[in-house]
């Protein structure tokens, strides 16, 4: 539990503090100095420079803190998406759970990528999107963490779905009911608590999967705009000077490594706490098997 | 079990119908379209151009007007020509569906072959060197890019050691069966690589919660040898969970694996899809996505139906 | 498990390099959607047919017109171009040209002017998806005069009249029924239902093999008369990623990178670098003008001083030096070095930031707590900056530009686009500050779409036309109306040097460099030419050879 948890604040600090680190050190992450081009690493770029003549190590930090804020927000949305909608499903029962159920199944079923394309070409205009919104400069940002969270909530909804679904017959659930509890309060006080451990899990391990997302994103130039770096469009832009200077592409493959492990690691020993009789393992129990299966997408062949 | 097939079928083909008009729909809200960026790039054409190729193509039309007609034809059995290549849908779908089912099959086969095996050999002794090693395995291709994989195969074995040809399906002119296995050992290699990765984690944890099993335990107070138990007894219970992966796998087989296929220069569906949602070719783009929509979802029923046969415990009404 | 099936495979079917002179393999990074001439525009097309259809005429690599199909360009001095006075005060041109005698399609059937009838009938059918069809509408008729030899009555006069490579003749012989319905033409048509028909090509080369999306392979024509090819067979490969397409030349599946669709310059500069020993690296500057539009419907662009300090604050040569190793040297005005209407006496920018900064000090902004200009109503002096998203070479240099233009006080937004959204919307509708594009030209193409106050795109006409910065002078629309009927070489060219002196004295865009092409050729090969224009290198074709 300690050691990843460790990594990822470690690495999640570093991220947030690389302003202040670059203003300390005098270094501006988006200066250019075309003298100073792919230089190795010195006393003033411990790093050394990318191919503008920037610093890579801050540059490294600043993109880790996109990456990590994509990462962590789109699988906060997508879990908060998928609780709803498990709740829903769950709970309710009858048409209501088979029309999401089947809309979930239609998400799942399309191939992912392309339609992400398509998502990530939107004319904003169109959608009706204040003009606001449209111009900042973090619209690439939010509309990859729109994208990840479209396709990423089905794992939280049917988890969710799953535990509601053997959660509500239970005798406290009855109990309440008939004290006149209303539903709202059954949901949040007597469900959610059940489903929480498995959806801390999940939304744990989604986020190394969206840095990942990214970093696919990113080779088909959908993701993230310069001036904005993040990890994957490092990585994606180092391709191209694998040769001349290999380890531009090395250091933000590194830290996806490190954030991946430790964010897996992380679930895993989560698991362990919140389920200890059945340490190690991502399935559910017999009874409610079918209902929880297929919690998990299926990985995708890029 | 008929009932429940049939009710389910039903809702597949109500889904695919839904998300032909979203397809649609989210095509349409691209910005610009291909004759735009024909202009772009020759100084020659004109604006009146323009407009004319606009009419021709029905580009002009409003988007609801062009659904409500693709649909007519689409259920009369008409998925009409692809705008791109200028060819009836099935002639540019089938012979990339050929080239993706011989890249993504073998792919897929032997991925679940080494994740069984890994997963498997790391599952029963939880702890051990071979278990850390296993995982290593895992989380390095999970976390690895596939650009990146294919990049560095390629670097490695085509332009380094020169064993294998770069990319392409075939070389050019030559067509026995050597020369196509030769093509594909690199791109199979990359998609092997990356899906174990993860394949290996779903086996390995439901191989773990197979083997704690109460039924495990007697087989093996009574006796049974060790491979037995661990061929017979858990994987049976193992395979349940990772038939659910298995099924959800399946589309990828008909929708292609675009990064890949884009490094290789492979001529597999992922990329035809890429360039007819790109090059807004509707018919052939929603051709495509409800295929492998199709297939994901008949997958997940047969899925759902091997469930009774795998557990008995299983069973629907 | 995997190194191990990699061993067996590679035990059984043995080594992959084998040498042989008498092929060619080139790799591109775009696939044609179709091989019609007429029917849709793509670079990798024009490249395939280089090798397997002639053009009428052509601008060769020294940029002058040549005939490839026909035996003579006319002229009004050979008499064979006659102009003529139309009703209406107009006038427009006769041109007569003859298809040489030797030539045959590659099914042993003459190239007559029975295909030009045919090829004329399909361009001016509306509905025959001819992309391209500006030509076809100037030609108000075609009189035969035998089975060789025709006259086209084109109803208007321009100094390139001779001109007409956009009339790329179809085989009658074949294709007619294809066009029995003129709206199934493009879909019927054999160059896409049957690619490899060989009397669908009249080039050195004809197309035999036809893998959609992989490659296509090309075969010489036996009735190309000609002096042939040297290659027996030339595929074309297509791999789209860049990385790994160096990777396919270095492990020997291609042998060269063709300059027209091939490496970015900085790419093909860091290979250069690398694995310059082993292979011959040819750099040509092209027709791309890559420069800023800058929309002069913002108040802080419309003014002069504004864009003076803009271009002078920026140091566009050390981008050339660092960035492009002095290979894309840069750009005076939108005409090429090489092109016939060129002149060095126009007003030149060299990086002066104090001058610069001096301007815009004079235009009222003045420098603000931040380091960015602000005017007397206390608005910054920021603006958008735009370009094609996924371009490295273009993302590159915008960040370089935002850091130059930041120290003179200009603070720049970086606001990337898809190409189609930022040609299809952007642009048109003219909702930018700045945007970084390239036009690609051919030689002596009067810039009346880009530069002529009527292309502005406007609400009231549609949002037609390319004059996006807003640009409007009737001092340039009288030199761009007077350019193109100017039939005097000379007189031209002291219009070309009147409309370059004017724009880059206005400057209604900032003026970069004009891209260059990388070819990355074997040492083996000898004869590749690059034009620099928009001509392939491959119409060339026969005078390519390997050299032992």
């Amino acid at each position: 539990m300690k050691a990843p948890l460790f990594l990822l604040l470690a690495i999640a600090a570093a991220s947030f503090a690389a302003p202040l680190v670059g203003a300390v050190a005098g270094i501006d992450p988006n200066m250019v100095d075309l003298l100073d081009r792919l230089s190795g690493p010195s006393l003033m770029h411990p790093l050394g420079t990318d191919e503008l003549g920037r610093d890579v190590l801050v540059r490294l930090l600043g993109g880790g803190r996109v990456s990590l804020v994509i990462g962590v927000a789109a699988a906060l949305a997508a879990a908060a998406l998928g609780t709803l909608v498990g709740l829903a499903a769950g709970y309710l029962g009858g048409w209501t759970d088979r029309v999401l159920m089947r809309g979930t199944d239609a998400i799942i079923a399309l191939p992912l990528l392309p339609l992400l394309i398509v998502l990530a070409a939107l004319d904003l205009h169109k959608l009706g999107l204040p003009e606001r919104v449209i111009q900042s400069d973090e619209i690439s940002v939010i509309r990859i963490v729109a994208l990840a969270v479209l396709v990423g909530w089905t794992t939280a909804a049917r988890l969710v779905r799953g535990a509601t679904l053997v959660t509500r017959n239970r005798d406290f659930v009855r109990a309440a009911r008939s004290l006149g509890a209303g539903v709202p309060h059954i949901l949040w006080l007597h469900i959610l608590p059940n489903v929480l451990g498995p959806l801390i899990v999940a939304t744990t391990l989604s986020v190394g999967d969206v840095i990942l997302f990214e970093s696919v994103l990113s080779f088909l130039g959908l993701g993230v705009q310069p001036p904005l770096s993040s990890w994957g469009s490092m990585l994606s832009n180092a391709q191209e000077l694998i040769a001349t200077a290999p380890m531009l592409a090395v250091y933000p493959g590194l830290l996806i490594f490190l954030t991946v492990v430790a964010c897996n690691l992380l679930g895993d020993r989560l698991q362990q706490r919140v389920d200890p009789a059945a340490a190690s393992r991502r399935w559910s129990t017999k009874k409610n098997r079918r209902a929880e299966r297929g919690g998990e997408r299926a990985p995708g062949p890029f | 079990m008929i009932r429940y097939t049939a009710i389910r079928l039903v809702e597949i083909a109500a889904i695919l119908v839904l998300l032909s008009f979203i397809v649609y729909a989210l095509i349409g809200l691209m910005p610009g379209d291909p004759i735009d960026l024909m202009r772009s790039s020759d100084p020659r054409m004109s604006a009146a151009d323009a407009a004319r190729l606009k009419a021709l193509y029905g580009l002009d039309q409003p988007l609801l007007l062009r659904y409500a007609g693709w649909a007519r034809q689409a259920l009369a059995g008409d998925l009409g020509y692809s705008r791109l290549f200028s060819v009836p849908v099935w002639g540019a779908l089938l012979p990339r569906l050929g080239n993706s089912l011989m890249l993504m099959l073998p792919s897929f086969v032997l991925a679940f072959a080494l994740a069984l095996g890994l997963g498997t050999a790391a599952a029963r002794r939880p702890g051990s060197r071979l278990d850390a090693a296993v995982n290593l395995f895992c989380f390095a291709g999970i976390s690895l890019p596939t650009f990146w994989l294919a990049l560095i195969l390629i670097l490695v074995f085509a332009a380094g050691l020169g064993w294998l040809p770069a990319s392409g399906i075939a070389t050019a002119g030559i067509n026995d069966a050597a020369d196509r296995l030769r093509h594909l050992v690199l791109p199979v290699a990359t998609l092997t690589l990356v899906s174990a990765a993860s394949y290996t984690r779903y086996v390995r944890a439901a191989m773990r919660e197979a083997l704690a099993q109460d039924h495990i335990r007697t087989a093996r107070a009574k006796g049974a040898s060790e491979a037995r138990v661990v061929l017979h007894h858990a994987l049976r219970s193992a395979l349940v969970p990772v038939t659910t992966i298995l099924a959800l796998s399946f589309g990828g087989l008909v929708s292609g694996a675009l990064v890949t296929e884009t490094m290789f220069g492979y001529p597999g569906m992922g990329k035809l899809i890429f360039d007819a949602v790109m090059g807004n070719d509707y018919n052939l783009a929603l051709a495509a996505l409800l295929l492998a929509a199709a297939v994901t979802m008949a997958a997940n029923l047969a899925a759902d139906l091997a469930y009774a046969w795998l557990d008995p415990r299983v069973s629907y009404r | 498990m995997m190194p191990a099936a990699v061993l067996l495979v590679c035990a059984i079917i043995g080594p992959l390099r084998a040498a042989e002179r008498d092929s060619l393999s080139i790799g591109i990074t775009q696939f044609p959607a179709t091989l019609n001439p007429n029917i849709d525009v793509m670079a990798a097309k024009s490249y395939v047919l280089g090798l397997s259809l002639r053009p009428f005429t052509v601008y060769d690599a020294d940029w002058k017109l040549t005939c490839l199909l026909c035996t003579e360009l006319p002229s009004i001095s050979n008499g064979l171009a006659v102009p003529v006075d139309l009703p209406g005060g107009k006038k427009g041109i006769d041109l007569t040209y003859t298809i040489r005698a030797d030539a045959k399609w590659a099914d042993g059937a003459p190239v007559t002017t029975e295909d030009v009838r045919f090829t004329y009938d399909v361009g001016r059918n509306p509905q025959s998806g001819v992309s391209n069809a500006e030509l076809y509408r100037r030609i108000g008729g075609i009189d035969i005069k035998d089975a060789r030899t025709f006259t086209l009555h084109v109803d208007k006069l321009t100094f390139d009249y001779a001109a007409i490579q956009d009339l790329m003749l179809l085989p009658a012989h074949i294709e007619r029924d294809a066009f029995a319905d003129p709206a199934q033409y493009r879909l019927r048509t054999l160059y896409n239902t049957e690619p490899t028909n060989p009397g669908l090509y009249n080039g050195p080369y004809r197309v035999s093999e036809f893998v959609g999306g992989s490659h296509i392979l090309l075969e010489p024509n036996p009735h190309w008369a000609g002096p042939p090819g040297r290659f027996r067979r030339i595929t074309i490969r297509t791999i789209e990623n860049t990385a790994a397409l160096e990777a396919n030349l270095l492990s020997g599946t291609v042998d060269m990178i063709a300059g027209e669709l091939g490496l970015p310059l900085d790419e093909g500069l860091a290979f250069a670098k690398r694995h310059g020993d082993a292979f011959q690296i040819l750099y040509k500057p092209g027709l791309v003008y890559e420069h800023i539009d800058l929309n002069l419907g913002r108040p802080a662009l419309a003014d002069l001083q504004v864009r003076e300090a803009l271009i002078l604050g920026l140091d566009r040569e050390a981008i050339s030096r660092q960035l492009f190793d002095g290979r894309q040297p840069v750009a005076a005005s939108f005409v090429n070095p090489l092109d016939l209407g060129y002149t060095d006496d126009v007003p030149r920018y060299r990086f002066e930031p104090i001058r610069a900064e001096a301007l815009l000090e004079a235009a009222g902004w003045g420098k603000g707590g931040d380091g960015i200009r602000r005017n007397a109503e206390g608005q910054r002096l920021s603006f958008e900056l735009m370009t094609t998203a996924g371009n490295r070479s273009r993302e590159l240099v915008e960040q370089v530009l935002q850091s130059q233009w930041r120290r003179i006080g200009v603070d720049i937004r970086i606001k990337n686009e898809p190409a189609r959204v930022l040609f299809g919307e952007t642009l048109p509708h003219r909702r930018f500050d700045m945007a970084m594009y390239a036009w690609i030209s051919s030689p002596e193409n009067v810039p009346r779409s880009i530069l002529h106050s009527s292309e502005i795109p406007s609400e009231a006409n549609g949002f037609v036309g390319q004059n996006a910065t807003g640009y409007a002078n009737p001092e340039m629309d009288r030199l761009i109306d007077a350019l193109e009927i100017e039939l005097e070489a000379d007189k031209r060219k002291a219009l070309w040097a009147e409309a370059q002196r004017l724009y880059a004295t206005e400057l209604p865009s900032l003026p970069l460099y004009f891209r260059s092409d990388v070819f990355v050729l074997p040492k083996w090969l000898s004869g590749v030419r690059p034009t620099g224009n928009q001509s392939p290198t491959t119409l060339w074709i026969t005078d390519w050879s390997a050299q032992p």
